[in-house]
């Protein structure tokens, strides 16, 4: 196990937020039963995030230190982070998260598999929808039919 | 002794139950490679429709789905770096780089042989060794059980990543993950924010699928416009020399993996960490360092999670205490068909015991047959542009998490791990130690709790219990020596 020599962007930045994360989580720990008793719902969850407190520590030291030639800019942090095509494509999941409710799992699926696709192949829209088409079939098929997997349902489109 | 070798061979001579076994273990390989469909799920959903079946028929298709699906998570494992099970996790760390060097084929092959060889020694352990390993298992404690699901956690945070703090901030978020409900003892609210969604708990499932499915395809993202995923599969049937080089570590994981299959609650996935940990560690020249594609690192998880098959029908026919949740699910359909699992069913039903053994052993060799002639067949599932792949994954990541309690939130939930995960992984951190952590973390909890409340809540009681008892004082020691060989105290101790 041999950490990389070389910082990536934005990783200090990354290692002192998952500190934060692991005092926060520490904190609410304590606050299912503090330090009442060493059989209580509390003792755990303190002892775990009591981990994740000190590797937090070790972690940001690691990052701290890592060598680095040049600090990375914020647009390089984002870049490295949030490529275009990963906003887009989280964007789509948030609809298609959104959408199954109200539409259902079918035409929901159906859409967001031709809409990424369409965009992430781009050999056709007829492509697009031919292969959308036969997988959401095969997906009813094996999990409807076969395994009697019940598929969510829509508010608006059962 | 020949009534034994009747019920034994009982599934082997009758035609129907032939089949059913044949198409168990084929689907049970499928079943196990989809992301999102466990063994456990497929097993529970056949169970609801054997009710009525004759009780060998149900437990033909129901052994070969256990014996399929154990496998099966294995080949998404090396093809596409998504375990199909908990079980196959540690198959990734080394599988995946070999596909990746275009030994995509040979890695199935060789995991096939050896999952078939720890199968069969499981077996064979299951047949001649159940009421010895079983008095073993038995005197395990809750102070034990805490002691191997903490060296559980921390073996899969040694096992990958850049560096042992991390594995360990992993395992540790898995275990907050895991406590997230309903305290199972006090009924006390942890983590729930008053949400009704979240007091059940999150089913580790949804964890691993978000994890491992969701967090995969997003990471799949970046290499879209570069080729897609094409492994070569050109040789398929290992070559003689490659099992007789590897049978040490196949045959050493396999008595790992009875073993550790045989301890009540443990199961495949541990069996599986603890044989690949085993191997890198008795492993002094690999041809490949583990991590980066080595065969021993393939082998010893495969042979072992087959051979904890074996293991786990153990303390479920002798003592009726389920191996892992497969068997628990089983204990179960055997209780529907008025069976009792436990001491007695030995005396009472003899010939279901060895119809079981008997099964098993054909559900193994049809294993072989498919494991060694789909492979062409099912890699052309994998072969597609990652442009269709990965909308797909996460299609079928969906469909799983709502599958396991029909809850739309469990989607929800499945997406945001995938999108910390990815995070996690741009920074070097492992996936493997989370989902291990959601799923011991409960088990260690309680554990832990009803070790404590014996020792009269007086923790100097507590402590010395690990010292004074054999079984725990040789855990405790493993896992001293584990936390001082990885973080630097044996360094600092020889300068």
């Amino acid at each position: 196990m041999k950490s990389p020599d070389t910082l990536r962007p934005g990783e200090r930045i990354f290692a002192v937020l998952l500190l934060a994360v692991a005092v926060f989580m520490f904190r609410e720990a304590y606050l299912i039963s503090g330090f009442t008793g060493l059989t209580t719902g509390g003792v755990l969850p303190m002892l775990a995030s009591g981990v994740m407190v000190v590797s937090g520590v070790i972690i940001v030291g690691e990052a701290l230190r890592k060598r680095t030639s040049d600090p990375a800019l914020p647009t390089q942090v984002l870049t490295y982070l949030f490529p275009l095509r990963l906003v887009w494509f989280t964007a789509l999941l948030l609809i298609y998260g959104a959408s199954i409710p109200k539409v259902g799992f079918l035409v929901a699926s159906g859409a967001f598999l031709f809409v990424s696709v369409a965009l992430l192949w781009r050999r056709g829209m007829l492509w697009a929808m031919g292969i959308s088409g036969l997988s959401i079939l095969c997906i009813y098929g094996i999990f409807r039919l076969v395994f009697q997997v019940v598929l969510p349902q829509g508010t608006f489109w059962q | 002794m020949m009534d034994a070798f009747a019920h034994f061979s009982s599934s082997w001579v009758d035609p129907y139950l032939l089949l059913l076994t044949a198409l168990g273990t084929l689907a049970g390989i499928y079943v196990g490679a989809i992301p999102g469909l466990s063994v456990t799920m497929a097993a529970s959903i056949l169970i609801s429709f054997t009710f009525k079946w004759d009780v060998n028929e149900a437990l033909a298709l129901i052994c070969g789905v256990f014996v399929g699906g154990v496998y099966g998570g294995a080949r998404t494992a090396i093809l596409l770096n998504i375990p199909g099970a908990p079980s196959a996790i540690a198959t990734a760390i080394d599988g995946y780089p070999l596909a990746r060097k275009g030994l995509a084929g040979e890695a199935i092959g060789l995991s096939t042989v050896m999952s078939v060889m720890g199968g069969l020694i499981g077996v064979a352990a299951l047949a001649v060794a159940a009421p010895l390993i079983s008095e073993i298992a038995i005197k395990f404690t809750s102070r034990d059980y805490m002691l191997l699901g903490i060296i559980g956690i921390l073996l899969v945070g040694t096992l990958s990543g850049e560096s042992f703090a991390k594995g360990a901030f992993a395992g540790a978020l898995g275990v907050m993950i895991g406590m997230v409900g309903l305290d199972p003892m006090t009924a006390e609210m942890r983590f729930t924010y008053g949400s009704i969604n979240l007091m059940g708990g999150i089913p580790y499932v949804v964890a691993m699928i978000g994890f491992f499915g969701v967090a995969e395809a997003l990471s799949q993202l970046e290499q879209v416009g570069t080729r897609p995923i094409k492994q070569a599969v050109s040789k398929i049937i290992p070559s003689w020399s490659d099992v007789r080089r590897y049978l040490r570590v196949g045959l050493r994981a396999s008595g790992i993996g009875t073993l550790i299959g045989a301890l009540p609650g443990t199961g495949g996935d541990i069996a599986a960490l603890l044989a690949y940990d085993d191997a890198r560690r008795t492993t002094k020249d690999p041809e490949t360092p583990f991590g980066e594609g080595a065969k021993e690192g393939l082998i010893a998880p495969e042979a072992a999670n087959n051979a904890a098959v074996g293991g786990a029908f153990v303390p479920m026919l002798t003592l009726g205490i389920p191996g892992d949740a497969v068997t628990a699910v089983i204990i179960g359909a055997l209780f529907i068909h008025g069976l009792k699992p436990g001491p007695l069913l030995l005396v009472d039903t003899p010939h279901l015991f060895w119809f079981i053994v008997g099964n098993l052993t054909l559900a193994n060799l049809f294993l072989l047959v498919f494991g060694l002639t789909g492979i062409r067949v099912f890699t052309k599932i994998v072969e597609c542009p990652r442009a269709i792949l990965i909308p797909l994954i996460v299609i079928l990541s969906a469909v799983g998490a709502y599958a396991i309690q029909n809850n739309p939130t469990h989607i929800y939930w499945a997406l945001a791990f995938g999108f910390i995960g990815y995070l996690l992984k741009k920074y070097g951190f492992q996936v493997g130690p989370i989902i291990l952590g959601v799923i011991l973390g409960p088990m260690i909890d309680a554990n832990y709790r009803r070790a404590m409340i014996g020792a009269r809540d007086d923790p100097l009681e507590f402590l010395l219990d690990f010292l004074t008892h054999p079984i725990s004082a040789i855990l405790f020691v493993g896992l001293m020596l584990l936390l001082i060989s990885q973080t630097g105290i044996l360094r600092a101790f020889r300068k």
